[in-house]
């Protein structure tokens, strides 16, 4: 295998480095937004009625101004910061979202063309060792499943206009959003119950220790020659496991807050919680991209962890020595025999072309 | 026109099928020829058979850990599914106007409110979803499940998917397609490893039988 | 010029082998039309292939190996039912969508159903839709037995028990010199072809030949109680070595034997001893091989010493102080209905009787019935499968096993035997004659 510089480690690709340049990059994009929109100079001559638009406008003389309406934000009647709202979500928010997954894309397209799937050094052996249970990849295609369907739901919500409306017409956009919302408000409570169960199966494991440091200044082994350790989960698994816990929870509170407008939140929560949820599920879309490439078709070896719970050990060796270790010393290994009958494949004598009951269990 | 056929002609046929496939199935299975048991019993059968439709609802004690999945997410989905199914406001408007006219004989039922219809949908989703994914999970049901099996979870979850997405009941075209799906449902029903819903009750009872003649409680 | 050939040379091949179906296979399937019935049409049209049955089979338990899921080892019958009763079966084998049973299959589920399947009907007892499956797997056994895949151990001890009587081989010399030895030891005669007793007794031959003190037990019990009982030098031997085969013929032929005996001798009573098998094919079983209700009653021992100690006429003193456990026998307890007797009769005589965390008619099954234990391909497979019984003793902490029927003993003796544990067996009925009020 090549040891080509910027492709040591599969990981590195979602893991710290990039994703710390990213956040970095999606702050330095924020600070335009941040300077707000100032409002109109004062008129040098006194109009009267400029006194009472501009209370209005901006309610500046609060107290003064009442309602009958004795409800939440009735004494508004005008929302300023609605137009810095607006510009944002049909500006800002969709140009960027475009921007950071299509570049997403590319980039993984260019990794998979140019580089190909990450091979093992020393190939696959054929004897495995048991890592995942059956409850813990059940918790992983749950959240998964659950993740893109709300990921497509959302982003037919977010890109309808712009882009869906031009290309399908009103009429279609109108079922195609309509049936969107509905989807994506039942199925979002459902990702945050999902989540919460995934945050209590996996946490012991992803809890930093020594090593991981290591780890990060190597880069995943992008930087220096020498082999980078891990545990269970490396360095990079536990950032993306954190980052999937933590976004996803400021969406899952962000969406219970949006899916649930009467619990006495004014406009400036739900607006903040709907920025909170469109840029944190942008960022996880993004990052998930990633995640889904490389744990399928980008390595060797990773995708049978979560789809028979079970991985070939010279593949544990190379990319979680420290748990091979232990693997080793405590006799988890079996054989490529045993593991065929651990799948129910052990048909005794017969070649599966003449059995009608075998060939149809696949 | 595809709205006429599928409020129309598709759905009594849907319908016709569903209720024909589950009789004679049942029918088939009730007075279908059964050796009679010549050895003397301990006590009669009838009993055992009863009790045993009731007993097989909660697992044996010994049992429960390791099939703690399969009990949970059973139990989500089936009851979170009949609650919608017959408690939703929706459907108990459909089911008195379209089934049995009971709106004119004045019958009707109370609904759940809104709300529990939501959270009584995401359970039926939740355990839906696990079971499907446990199905494919686990090596025991990965070997012996069969395409049967996973077109079956697909399809409910898809009537299931679609009238949620009809949920708002602004759009017809949405309310069509749900009401397609469960159409296309109906007809599958009887021929597939849905019809379990109906014919678990005969098997228990032959089991609780046999095992009732004997004295054993089952 | 070369494709032509191969074309037409390829259709001959396909065409002679469809008409040349094996005959074995013609068989099997023949079978498993015949033995199609209501029930178990309902039972396929229910099973909704949730695997609960899996967790509740020990060969499945112990090895995890999903092929020894219960449901999977009537795959052959379910294959057929598919094919014959179902719509999308129909329909797929009539394009030909779908292949039909082949000899293979039933190649490969020899092992499946023989090995790894002891009938003890666990499964039937959790699945969540009312299976029987170890009903359906018996009749799997029939077809396959018909088509000739069956054991080599076990179609010996079929042909012994049909030509000599006894699946070990046991002739009634071999059992008159036990009763001597027996009638030595007790001082006792042991009543043969007695006409107008009240009780014909069986024996299996596992107890004949290994655990005769059952005989010594009957003996000592049967004077204590003034039971009028004989054994019969026709019909002596109670295993019933079609039953574990699957072969209802001969079943129905060594039952028949014990019906002759028993009205030769006008008994009203016909025992079944501490053998589990037996206890099934000749009290539930019997009367649907032969086709007629008998004209005796079938009652087994434990079920009579636990009416003699009731009524006042079976009297016991003293009690075993060790700490000891009852390992039920599938076919007496589950299947048989005799729970609550041997559990009455070991607390008379016990004072400390502890039960196994699964026990009674949630029992876990020795793994060596249905004809396991005579099927020497199986004993790798069954060593494995007695660790469930050596992870609920190790929990226990026991002193003694008490069972009611030889093979469990014989069993469990050889896997506490290999695991190296030194736990001894003994059977109930000899229990109660050590601990009988003398007079």
């Amino acid at each position: 295998m090549s040891n080509s510089f910027m492709l040591k480690h599969s990981q590195i690709f979602t893991r710290p480095i990039y994703c710390v340049i990213y956040l970095l990059l999606l702050f330095c994009l924020f600070l335009p937004f941040s300077a707000s929109a100032s409002g109109p100079a004062t008129s040098k001559v006194n109009n009267p009625a400029n006194d009472l638009w501009m209370s209005v406008r901006h309610n500046t003389e609060s107290g003064k101004i009442t309602s009958q309406v004795k409800s939440l934000d009735s004494t508004v009647l005008i929302n300023s910061r609605a137009e810095q709202w607006t510009w944002f979500r049909m500006t800002l928010l969709i140009k960027y979202s475009i921007v950071a997954l299509v570049l997403m894309i590319i980039v993984i397209l260019l990794i998979f063309l140019i580089r190909g799937k990450i091979k093992l050094q020393n190939g696959l052996s054929g004897n495995m060792v048991h890592r995942f249970t059956d409850y813990e990849r059940i918790i992983h295609w749950m959240l998964a499943i659950l993740f893109i369907f709300l990921a497509t739901t959302g982003l037919i919500l977010l890109f309808g206009r712009p882009l869906l409306i031009p290309i399908l017409g009103q009429e279609v956009v109108a079922i195609m959003a309509s049936a969107s919302k509905e989807g994506h408000n039942l199925f979002g409570p459902l990702f945050f119950v999902s989540l919460i169960l995934m945050l209590f199966r996996f946490i012991k494991r992803n809890i930093y220790e020594r090593g991981d440091l290591t780890w990060l200044l190597r880069g995943g082994g992008m930087i220096g020659k020498s082999h980078v350790t891990g545990g269970f989960f490396n360095m990079g698994e536990k950032t993306w496991y954190w980052m999937v816990i933590l976004i996803g929870l400021a969406i899952s509170v962000s969406g219970l807050t949006l899916v649930s407008p009467s619990l006495g939140q004014g406009r400036l929560i739900m607006e903040l919680s709907h920025v909170i949820h469109s840029v944190a599920a942008i960022i996880l879309i993004t990052v998930a991209l990633g995640h889904m490439y490389l744990a399928s078709k980008g390595t060797e070896g990773t995708l049978e962890s979560m789809k028979t719970g079970y991985v070939d050990i010279k593949w544990a060796e190379e990319h979680h020595d420290r748990w091979a270790k232990e693997c080793h010393e405590n006799n988890k290994i079996i054989s490529a025999q045993d593991y065929a009958r651990l799948q129910g494949k052990n048909i005794p004598n017969q070649s599966p072309d003449q059995s009608s009951l075998v060939e149809e269990r696949k | 026109m595809i709205a006429g056929f599928i409020d129309g002609p598709l759905w009594y046929f849907s319908l016709t099928v569903f209720c024909i496939g589950v009789l004679w199935k049942l029918a088939s299975i009730i007075f279908g020829k059964r050796k009679n048991d010549l050895s003397v019993a301990r006590a009669s059968g009838i009993p055992g058979a009863i009790k045993t439709v009731f007993s097989r609802f909660k697992a044996d004690k010994g049992m429960v850990p390791h099939i703690r999945v399969q009990i949970v997410a059973g139990y989500m989905f089936h009851l979170g599914l009949f609650a919608v199914l017959f408690f939703a406001a929706p459907h108990i408007l459909f089911i008195e106007e379209n089934l049995f006219n009971l709106d004119k004989i004045g019958i009707n039922w109370l609904a759940m409110p809104h709300w529990a219809f939501i959270v009584a949908s995401e359970f039926a989703f939740l355990g839906l979803l696990m079971l499907w994914l446990h199905r494919l999970m686990n090596p025991v049901s990965r070997l012996i499940s069969t395409a049967d099996d996973h077109i079956a979870a697909i399809l409910t979850f898809v009537v299931m998917l679609t009238g949620c997405m009809a949920l708002l009941e602004g759009f017809s075209e949405l309310r069509l397609l749900h009401r397609f799906c469960v159409e296309l449902f109906l007809i599958y029903f009887p021929f597939s490893r849905l019809i379990h819903a109906f014919t678990f009750i005969p098997s228990r009872a032959f089991t609780g039988a046999w095992f009732g003649r004997r004295g054993i409680s089952s | 010029m070369v494709e032509e050939v191969l074309a037409h040379s390829d259709y001959i091949d396909k065409y002679t082998r469809e008409l040349v179906m094996s005959e074995r296979l013609e068989r099997g399937l023949q079978t498993l039309r015949a033995q199609m019935d209501t029930k178990v049409k309902s039972f396929f049209s229910s099973c909704v292939h949730c695997g609960i049955c899996a967790e509740a089979c020990l060969f499945y338990t112990e090895t995890n190996d999903p092929r020894y899921t219960p449901i999977y080892k009537t795959e052959p019958m379910r294959k057929v039912w598919q094919e014959e009763y179902t719509f999308w079966g129909k329909f797929g084998k009539k394009l030909g969508l779908t292949k039909s049973l082949t000899e293979a299959d039933l190649a490969n589920w020899e092992e499946l159903v023989y090995d790894g399947c002891s009938m003890c009907s666990r499964c039937s007892m959790v699945c969540p839709v009312g299976i029987d499956i170890a009903y359906i797997i018996r009749k799997v056994k029939e077809a396959l037995a018909a088509s000739e895949y069956s054991p080599e151990g076990l179609v010996a001890a079929t042909k012994r028990a049909v030509e000599i009587g006894s699946p070990m081989g046991v002739k009634l010399v071999a059992l008159q010199a036990q009763i001597k030895h027996v009638e030595a030891d007790t001082g006792l005669s042991i009543p043969m072809d007695v006409e107008g007793a009240d009780y014909l007794a069986l024996l299996s031959s596992m107890e004949i030949i290994n655990f005769p003190e059952y005989i010594e037990a009957l003996a000592r019990i049967f004077k204590h109680a003034g039971v009028s009982w004989t054994l019969c030098s026709e019909a002596f031997e109670a295993t019933n070595s079609g039953l574990q085969i699957g072969n209802s013929v001969v079943a129905a032929e060594l039952v028949e034997r014990v019906v002759a005996g028993a009205y030769k001798l006008k008994v009203k009573y016909v025992i079944s001893p501490e053998c589990g098998h037996a206890f099934s094919a000749i009290r539930w079983d019997g009367p649907n091989f032969i086709g007629r209700a008998y004209d005796f009653k079938v009652i087994h021992i434990l079920e009579l010493l636990e009416e003699l100690r009731n009524s006042g006429r079976l009297k016991t003193s003293g009690k075993e102080t060790e700490r000891l456990t009852f390992h039920d026998p599938c076919q007496i307890v589950r299947r048989g209905g005799v729970e609550a007797q041997p559990r009455q009769l070991l607390k008379s005589v016990a004072e400390n009787f502890v039960e196994m965390t699964d026990h009674g008619r949630m029992n876990w099954c020795c793994g060596g019935g249905g004809g396991v234990s005579a099927n020497e391909r199986a004993e790798g497979l069954r060593l494995k499968a007695f660790n469930r019984k050596k992870s609920q003793l190790d929990e226990l902490n026991v002193d003694t096993i008490v069972t009611a029927c030889a093979n469990c003993r014989l069993v469990m003796e050889e896997g506490l035997e290999e695991n190296e544990m030194d736990i001894p067996i003994v059977g109930l009925t000899e229990v109660i004659a050590e601990h009988l009020v003398e007079d």
